[in-house]
Parts: C-alpha cells; sequence; structure tokens
C-alpha cells in the first residue's frame, strides 16, 4: 500500500499522481491502532461493545468513557484518536441539541452521522471559517440509535464515509472480530443473543482477560433509550459467556501491531 | 398659554422652539385580515379573509392568506403583508432543506416550533405578523398552533386571530369551547360543525371589523389532502 | 388684573387650560378616550329643480364600526340640510346649534333663510375654533336665489359648488361626479348618480359602509329618503345560536318568602259606565 511514498503525503489538499489522499489513508491506518469496538443491530435494538485498555494499572478504569451519550436516543462508540473523537461527539451533540431546540422532536441517527460527516471532512478547509482542523480526524465512529425507522448502526471512517451496518467492528481487533461477527449474526436475533456475540468476540480478540472493568458495554431499546451496563449487569453477562482457549484470533490481530501503539493507548 | 405651547408647530413656525424633535421611521404596515382555526378528532380547519388593505383603502379583494406548507400543514398569516411574504417564503425555504436533509417531510409538530424559533430569531426586529398554524399531529389528530409576532407559540384546538381576532375569540369560546355554558352536551367538533360556525363567526366580523371582508378562503386539511372552499362576505 | 370692582371677564368658547395636561399624560403613555369617528362618505349635488345629499351610514371608531345605521344627514332648516363628516359629536352638536340659530334668525327677519347665512354662521364657528372642530360639512339648500351647495372644511375654509364630496370617501364619490355629472340632471338621474357615488364610497372606503341615505331639496319641498338603499345585505347564519333554558350558571340562589302580614278584603261596587258626554 505505501510502496510509493512520495511528498504526496505531506498535505491534505493534493493527490497522488494514482489519485489517492495519503493522510486520510493514515488517517485510517491510525485506527487499527485503537481499542477494538463492537456494535450489533437487532430489531429488538442496538448494543456497542468496546474494550477500555488500561496502560497502567495505577490507572482509574472507572473514568475511561469510551462509549458516550449523543442524545437520549443515539450512543457512539470510537476507536482512535479520543481527542479527536471528542470534537465530533461534541459536534453530533450540538447538532442534536440544535435539531430538538428547532424542530421539537428526535433527530434521526442518520441526519445525526451526516452532520459529523460535514466535520469530519472539513479537514484543510482553513480558508474557509479558519477554524476547521488541518488534517483528518483519526478515529473511526460507531453511532446506535433508535428513531422512527427502528434500531440502526452506522459507521464512519476519517474520510466522512458513512455506510449503514447490521454489525460492525471497529478498532485492532477489527479484521478478526467482523469475521466473526458475519459468521454469527443473523436477522432474527435478539438483543440478548447479541450482547452476548459481541462480549464473546470481543472476548477473542482482546489482549487481556476480559472482566467487568475492562470493558463497556451499552444497550438500546426503543423503551430503556441510552443505557450502559452496570458491574452487576456485565457480571451477569459475562459469566454466562463460555470458556474458550481460542487464541488465533488474538494473534492474528498482533501480527500488524506496531509499537507505537502505547502512545495512542496513553492517549485515551 | 397652553395653547400657544401645544400648536406653534405646525401653525407657527416663527415661534417654534429648538428643541431635539424625534423623527421616526416606521417599517411596518398593517394590512388587516383575520384567520381562525379549528380542530377536531381526524381534521383540522383553517379560514382567512381575503380583503388586503391599509388604512381607509383596499389593496386586493381577493388575497390568500393561507399558505399550504404539506400535506398535512397549513399556515394562516395576518398582519404586515410584506413581512408575511417574507416569511413564508423563507418557511418553505427550510422545509424544503429539512427534506433534502433528513429525507422526510416536516411534521406539523416541527414546523410548529420551526416557526417559534423563526420569529424569536428576529425577537428585536420582529416579523410583524399573526400566524395561526393548522395542521394533523404525528397520529392525524387536528392540532392549531398560534404564535405571537416574536414567537411564543401555543398549542390549541380553537383559535381566532388578526384583525378581528378580539372579536371572534370570545364566540369560539362559547360556541366551539362550550365555555360559560351549564348543562350543555360538550359534543366532539364536526366537520360540518366547524364549516357552519366558521362561516358565521366570519360574517359577524365582516359587520363590525371594517379590516375583515369580501371573501373567505376555507382549507380543510384530513388525512386524504387538503380541500378547498370559498365562501363570500359584504364588500363595504 | 381683577378686583372685586373689575372682575376678569372669563374668555368665551372653549377652555384649553387641561390641553397641556392632556398632552402631557398622552406622553407618559396614557391613552385617551377615541372618539367616535365618522370616516365617512358625503356628497351634494345641484340639479334641474334643487339639491341631492347623500350620505352612507357607517360611523367607526378604529377599525371597529361602532353604528352601522348613523345619521349624518342633519337637519338645519326647512330648506337646508347638511352632511357632516368628521367626528360624530362634533358635527352633530355644530348642526344643532347652528340649525337653532338659523331659526331665530327665521323669526327675526320672518323670510326664507338664504344657504349663504348657514354656510357663513358654521365657517366663523369652525374658525373661531381653529380646526378643533373637527366637522367637515357639506350644506346643501335652496332659497331664494336658488340651489346652493356649500363645502365647509374643518379649519373654516369655504367653497361654493355645483357638485361637492367629503369624508373619507370622497376621493371615490368624486371620480363618479367627475365623469358623470352635468348640469341640469333630472332628478332621477341625480339620485342615481348621488347614490353611484356613496356607493363608490361604501365599496372602496374602509370607513364608510352600510347604507345609502339620501335627501332631496327642491323649491318648497323635500324628500328625506333615510335609507335610500342597503348597498350590502348581512351573510345568512347556517347555524342556530339559540341557548337551551338552564344554560346560564346560577351562582347563588336566594328565596325571599312573601310574608303575609295582614289580609285585607275590599269589596268594590261595580260602577255603570260614563256615557254622559
Amino acid at each position: 500500500m505505501f510502496l510509493t511514498r512520495s511528498e504526496y503525503d505531506r498535505g491534505v489538499n493534493t493527490f497522488s499522481p494514482e489519485g489517492r489522499l495519503f493522510q486520510v489513508e493514515y488517517a485510517m491506518e491510525a485506527i487499527k491502532l485503537g481499542w477494538t469496538a463492537i456494535g450489533i443491530c437487532t430489531s429488538e435494538g442496538v448494543v456497542l461493545a468496546v474494550e477500555k485498555r488500561t496502560t497502567s494499572f495505577l490507572m482509574e478504569p472507572t473514568m475511561v468513557e469510551k462509549i458516550v451519550e449523543v442524545d437520549k436516543h443515539i450512543g457512539c462508540v470510537s476507536s482512535g484518536l479520543m481527542a479527536d473523537s471528542r470534537t465530533m461527539i461534541d459536534r453530533a451533540r450540538v447538532e442534536c441539541q440544535n435539531h430538538w431546540f428547532t424542530y421539537n422532536e428526535k433527530m434521526s441517527v442518520e441526519s445525526t452521522i451526516q452532520a459529523v460527516s460535514n466535520l469530519a471532512i472539513q479537514f484543510g478547509d482553513s480558508d474557509n471559517d479558519g477554524s476547521a482542523m488541518s488534517r483528518p480526524f483519526g478515529v473511526a465512529l460507531l453511532f446506535a440509535g433508535i428513531d422512527e425507522k427502528g434500531p440502526q448502526l452506522f459507521h464512519m471512517d476519517p474520510s466522512g464515509t458513512f455506510v449503514q451496518f447490521d454489525a460492525k467492528a471497529i478498532g485492532s481487533g477489527s479484521e478478526g472480530a467482523q469475521q466473526s461477527l458475519q459468521e454469527v449474526y443473523h436477522k432474527s436475533m435478539t438483543l440478548k443473543e447479541a450482547t452476548k456475540a459481541a462480549l464473546k468476540i470481543l472476548k477473542q480478540v482482546m489482549e487481556e482477560k476480559l472482566n467487568d472493568t475492562n470493558i463497556e458495554v451499552m444497550s438500546m431499546t426503543p423503551e430503556t433509550k441510552f443505557h450502559i451496563f452496570t458491574k452487576e449487569e456485565l457480571q451477569e453477562v459475562i459469566g454466562n459467556l463460555p470458556e474458550s482457549r481460542d487464541v488465533s484470533l488474538k494473534s492474528r490481530s498482533n501480527i500488524s501491531r506496531p509499537s507505537i501503539r502505547t502512545s495512542v493507548s496513553v492517549k485515551s | 398659554m397652553s395653547l400657544i405651547q401645544d400648536y406653534i408647530p405646525r401653525n407657527l413656525p416663527d415661534y417654534a422652539t429648538q428643541a431635539p424633535k424625534q423623527f421616526q421611521f416606521n417599517p411596518y404596515a398593517d394590512n388587516g385580515g383575520s384567520v381562525v382555526a379549528l380542530a377536531g378528532d381526524d381534521f383540522s380547519l383553517i379560514a382567512a379573509d381575503t380583503r388586503l388593505s391599509t388604512g381607509y383603502s383596499i389593496y386586493s379583494r381577493k388575497q390568500e392568506k393561507l399558505f399550504k406548507l404539506s400535506d398535512t400543514t397549513v399556515l394562516g398569516c395576518s398582519g404586515c403583508w410584506c413581512d408575511i411574504l417574507t416569511l413564508t417564503r423563507v418557511i418553505s425555504a427550510r422545509m424544503q432543506i429539512y427534506q433534502h436533509e433528513h429525507h422526510k417531510t416536516m411534521t406539523t409538530s416541527a414546523t410548529a416550533q420551526m416557526l417559534s424559533t423563526m420569529l424569536y430569531y428576529k425577537r428585536f426586529f420582529p416579523y410583524y405578523v399573526s400566524n395561526i398554524l393548522a395542521g394533523l399531529d404525528n397520529d392525524g389528530k387536528g392540532c392549531i398552533y398560534r404564535y405571537d409576532p416574536v414567537g411564543h407559540c401555543e398549542k390549541n384546538t380553537y383559535v381566532a386571530g388578526g384583525s378581528a381576532g378580539a372579536l371572534l375569540q370570545p364566540l369560539l369560546d362559547n360556541q366551539v369551547g362550550y365555555l360559560n355554558q351549564e348543562n350543555v352536551e360538550k359534543i366532539p367538533l364536526t366537520k360540518d360543525k366547524a364549516l357552519s360556525v366558521v362561516k358565521d363567526v366570519f360574517i359577524s366580523a365582516a359587520e363590525r371589523d371594517i379590516y375583515t371582508g369580501d371573501g373567505i378562503t376555507i382549507k380543510i386539511i384530513t388525512k386524504d389532502g387538503i380541500t378547498e372552499e370559498k365562501f363570500d362576505l359584504r364588500r363595504d | 388684573m381683577s378686583s372685586v370692582l373689575a372682575p376678569e371677564i372669563p374668555t368665551p368658547g372653549f377652555s384649553f387650560d387641561l390641553c397641556e395636561r392632556n398632552a402631557m399624560l398622552e406622553r407618559k403613555g396614557f391613552s385617551a378616550p377615541k372618539a367616535q369617528k365618522t370616516g365617512t362618505t358625503i356628497v351634494g349635488i345641484i340639479y334641474k329643480d334643487g339639491v341631492i345629499l347623500g350620505a352612507d351610514t357607517r360611523a367607526t371608531e378604529g377599525n371597529i364600526v361602532a353604528d352601522k345605521k348613523s345619521e349624518k344627514i342633519h337637519y338645519l332648516a326647512k330648506n337646508m340640510y347638511c352632511c357632516g363628516a368628521g367626528t360624530a359629536a362634533d358635527t352633530c352638536m355644530t348642526n344643532s346649534m347652528i340649525s337653532s340659530q338659523l331659526e331665530l334668525h327665521r323669526l327675526n327677519t320672518n323670510r326664507i333663510v338664504p344657504v349663504v347665512t348657514a354656510c357663513t354662521m358654521l365657517k366663523q364657528l369652525l374658525f373661531r375654533h381653529q380646526g378643533h372642530i373637527s366637522a367637515a360639512l357639506i350644506v346643501g339648500g335652496v332659497d331664494n336665489l336658488g340651489p346652493h351647495i356649500y363645502v365647509i372644511y374643518p379649519h373654516g375654509s369655504t367653497d361654493h359648488l355645483p357638485y361637492a364630496t367629503m369624508g373619507s370617501g370622497s376621493l371615490a364619490a368624486m371620480s363618479v361626479f367627475e365623469s358623470r355629472w352635468k348640469p341640469d340632471m333630472s332628478e332621477e338621474e341625480g339620485k342615481a348618480l348621488v347614490s353611484d357615488a356613496i356607493r363608490a364610497g361604501i365599496f372602496n372606503d374602509l370607513g364608510s359602509g352600510n347604507s345609502v341615505d339620501l335627501c332631496i331639496i327642491r323649491k318648497g319641498s323635500l324628500d328625506y329618503l333615510c335609507p335610500y338603499e342597503l348597498s350590502c345585505v348581512k351573510g345568512e347564519k347556517q347555524g342556530s345560536y339559540r341557548y337551551k333554558k338552564g344554560t346560564t350558571a346560577v351562582l347563588t340562589k336566594t328565596v325571599r318568602p312573601i310574608i303575609v302580614e295582614e289580609e285585607c278584603v275590599r269589596r268594590v261596587e261595580t260602577e255603570c259606565m260614563d256615557t254622559s258626554s
């Protein structure tokens, strides 16, 4: 992919002769260094699960907040540069509130991610209003939400492209996880099954042993709206997971992990 | 004497004082017009007279004051006609943008809220318009929203506004709201009753309000669409 | 200077002492009660045998129709009438004041009072009050010199014309006269023209409305037609607005029984009818 190293990767507003924007592609690489996050959409509702890496056992794990509420009916999980995701989630929240203020109704999930996408592609646009980022955002986002169209899951990458998914994994373990999701997912999945499947896959791709402090799970149904699992709820789901010794996925995802990983994680 | 002091500026310029004099530009006109809207369980009805006037003169005897915003929403405006023209065009544009951005038509309640914020946005140079929004809510029930010129919004089931608003509202309170009536059976508003009440209140308004007359246009909003009816009023 | 020997003579006419106070109150935001204004169409023409006066019948208070049957053609004398536009009270009082003076004048002189006399009296009164009496008038009448139409503006200026219009609908009415008036019209033609002029005011001026009043003054005879014609009819009500008995709330109820303190029966003998005269 990066065989043709050239000066074209220095700016975000110059295509390479092959028609590529290297900085955007590099930004996508940044995501592959991030923590793994999984989202599954069922007819009952939608679930997000993410691993919480702690770089030091002195770190307070409850402070790491990976899944955030955008509005009562929309949740979001990101992978990549945490600080960048904060900017985008801020935008999503503002857009949702503004929509509610102006129209007295919930903003649809698609419209929300469209608004965030508009922010994501503003990089290098600094002569426009002067406040745009000089580089692409280094995060991928999973938006889970419920609106009049029912439960939905959207994925957005640093280029601002967003696609709706039934199930999607992002982050360092995403390749293996996506493979597993494809095997596990079926249309008539219940939310409980989806939660269990998400944790099962997360467990497979995580380096550490999965427990109730190093993961975060959010589920959403039309009734409960945005709900982060409590420790007790996590323990219950973890307790029901089958003990598996399959480490093949884990090793696969570890191959391409470069040494700068720690520095990215520190930012989280 | 007091007489001289009061009337010097007009009649005797030599006696005029050098005190500062305030001149004001009044950017608003009042072009009259009345709007009445009634909501039932499965319909809503909105009517406006068709006289456009200023002072003692008539600009037009057949000016539509009802604006169809969507298949379930109609806006009735009275007040400063130039502000009405601008406001309704901006609303239409905003609704079109919404349609493009969110891939759906704005609901009546969303339109109602948007109108409120649009009006309040011009809090210190308001649109001089009395707005009444009629439509169907998300459950298909009739609903009416009334506004003041700076964006206060109130949901109602029957409303009269515009130049004869103060004359008609008490009549609607009594006839549609059954207010101040004892031992009366409160029958839910039917389309026929609504039509006859709305014609009668406009007949009465044309008797006593000089800015209401010539005719009315009635728009009836149901889930099957919007139908229109016209009715003549006195022309003096 | 006033003293016991020579007391200060109060100035005649209206007192304007409170004008300054009222202006101050209004500046501070007090809104004075509004007078009923007859935003009006009034007209008068000379035709072959005399004059025809016309008026609408609407009186307004702001944007509200205060009176639908306001009579705006006032009696001045047997041979002259006067249409009034402006503040209803001013036109009414001015006309009755001048009317009584004209009657005294007639008794003093023992002859038909000329229309110009009425015109002069009115203009002197109005000029004296510097436009504060807001009465715009059309005086029409027939005297020994023939038919006359006079217009009097609130400040006291007058015109002697063959046809005239006044009030807020004057432009609409004048457009009819300017296109169709000609000297020596017949009575039927004149009536049609005057009522058309008033109708132009009724339909095109919001301050005028309801019906047309006419007054035809000939030498020695007079027709006072009020209303001459209804220009507009009220719309027909669709619903019934009769309330059932018991609709009005009874807030309190007190029963006061009539106590019979004393009973007294007095027999009245039947009398024969008095048929003597």
